[in-house]
């Protein structure tokens, strides 16, 4: 009688090793897929992110520059730079990043400063963006807000301390986006006839920080007039300028 | 005559037990996903030690004042043990501008992955800078 053939299950092994490699090379590129799909939007957020705080500084920058005497279109023309940069980015496609600066009173340009005589001075920036990112794969479109704010509030009081000479008393608050915040450096004036002194060491000057945003500052000067005008100069720690006036009252 | 088709069959299981190990052992050498999710980790370290530095306008201020030195002291202490890097600070047309090698470790050899980030200064001359930071980890 003829000998049974083994060669059936050499076969049926070969099989299964070949669809086991099969198999496990097909989780293998599943699983790196997967992987690199989660990367990718990582990445993504991200990338979106670092534009949305670029956009953030180039508007704090320009509203620095213009509170210090800059002219006002700086502000678009560094968004029109910045977004030139980014339209150069092909990292993750193509990057387009629009911006509006806000027109609605009392802004202009993207830009209000109102340094008032009633206690209440203003620097701020405004613009709209919508950025936009897409490729094959891709399609991101974001809009953002960006208004960057610093505001002064001061009261001032004085009372005479002998002949002309007289006591004052000036108390501010300074807020960045509606929130204290610490000033960089501040500077008091007062008005003596049609010109302005500025407080210093001559004049007693002190000031004390709070550590809060307010601060208290004192000084003694020779002011002929019952009118004791004051001017807080403070620029915060992003180096924007803003200053207020106010009317001391007497107590 | 006896008959041989037993011997046939424990060759046969011997072999295929071999077939079997050897694969185990080659699939173990396998550039494995975990190695992927490093990276991927890799990548996501670097990008968010940058947005770090770079949330209060840090980083562009010590590019501005070419304050090297303080940018890879930031970097030694934002990234982890571990991770080898060196950093390339571009301006606006690409040009590098970082006069001094900014890393901690010589990454030739390395197995790198490379971030790319866009950098706006938040001083009253706003400028603009691109970096490239490369990262290992550590052998």
């Amino acid at each position: 009688m003829r000998q049974k053939r083994n060669s059936g299950q050499i076969l049926l092994i070969a099989a299964f090793i070949m669809a086991s490699l099969l198999l496990s090379t097909q989780l293998y590129i599943l699983e790196v897929g997967r992987i690199t799909s989660e990367t990718e939007s990582d990445s993504l957020n991200n990338f979106v992110s670092a534009i949305k705080q670029g956009s953030r500084h180039v508007v704090i920058g320009s509203l620095a520059n213009i509170s210090n005497g800059g002219q006002s279109s700086t502000l678009g023309s560094n968004l029109q730079r910045w977004s030139s940069v980014l339209s150069k980015q092909y990292q993750f496609g193509k990057s387009v990043l629009n911006y509006t600066l806000r027109e609605t009173a009392p802004y202009s340009s993207g830009i209000w400063m109102y340094w008032g005589s009633n206690g209440y001075g203003v620097s701020s920036a405004y613009a709209i963006f919508t950025y936009k990112l897409s490729d094959r794969e891709v399609d991101i479109n974001q809009s953002y807000v960006m208004n960057i704010t610093t505001a002064v509030l001061i009261e001032s009081s004085y009372q005479a301390a002998s002949g002309d000479v007289k006591q004052v008393n000036i108390t501010f608050n300074l807020l960045i986006e509606g929130e204290p915040a610490l000033a960089e450096q501040i500077t008091i004036y007062y008005k003596v006839l049609d010109g302005w002194q500025i407080a210093n060491a001559t004049n007693n000057y002190t000031i004390l920080d709070y550590g809060n945003g307010t601060y208290f500052a004192s000084f003694l000067a020779n002011i002929p007039s019952p009118n004791v005008e004051v001017s807080a100069h403070v620029a915060d720690q992003r180096e924007i300028y803003v200053q207020a006036n106010a009317t001391s009252t007497q107590i | 005559m006896f008959n041989q088709k037993g011997q046939i069959r424990i060759i046969e299981a011997f072999l295929a037990i071999g077939v079997i190990f050897s694969a185990l052992l080659i699939s173990a050498t396998f550039p494995s996903s975990p190695s992927l999710a490093k990276q991927k980790s890799l990548v996501d370290i670097g990008t968010q030690a940058l947005i770090n530095l770079d949330t209060n306008g840090t980083l562009g201020n010590l590019i501005t004042q070419e304050n090297w030195t303080a940018i890879k002291q930031s970097l030694d202490i934002l990234l982890p043990i571990g991770v080898s890097f060196n950093l390339t600070v571009f301006d606006e047309n690409l040009s590098p501008i970082n006069s001094q090698v900014i890393q901690n470790t010589n990454l030739l050899g390395h197995e790198i992955v490379s971030v790319h980030y866009v950098c706006a200064g938040q001083n009253r001359n706003v400028q603009f800078f691109i970096l490239r930071l490369q990262l290992s980890w550590a052998r």
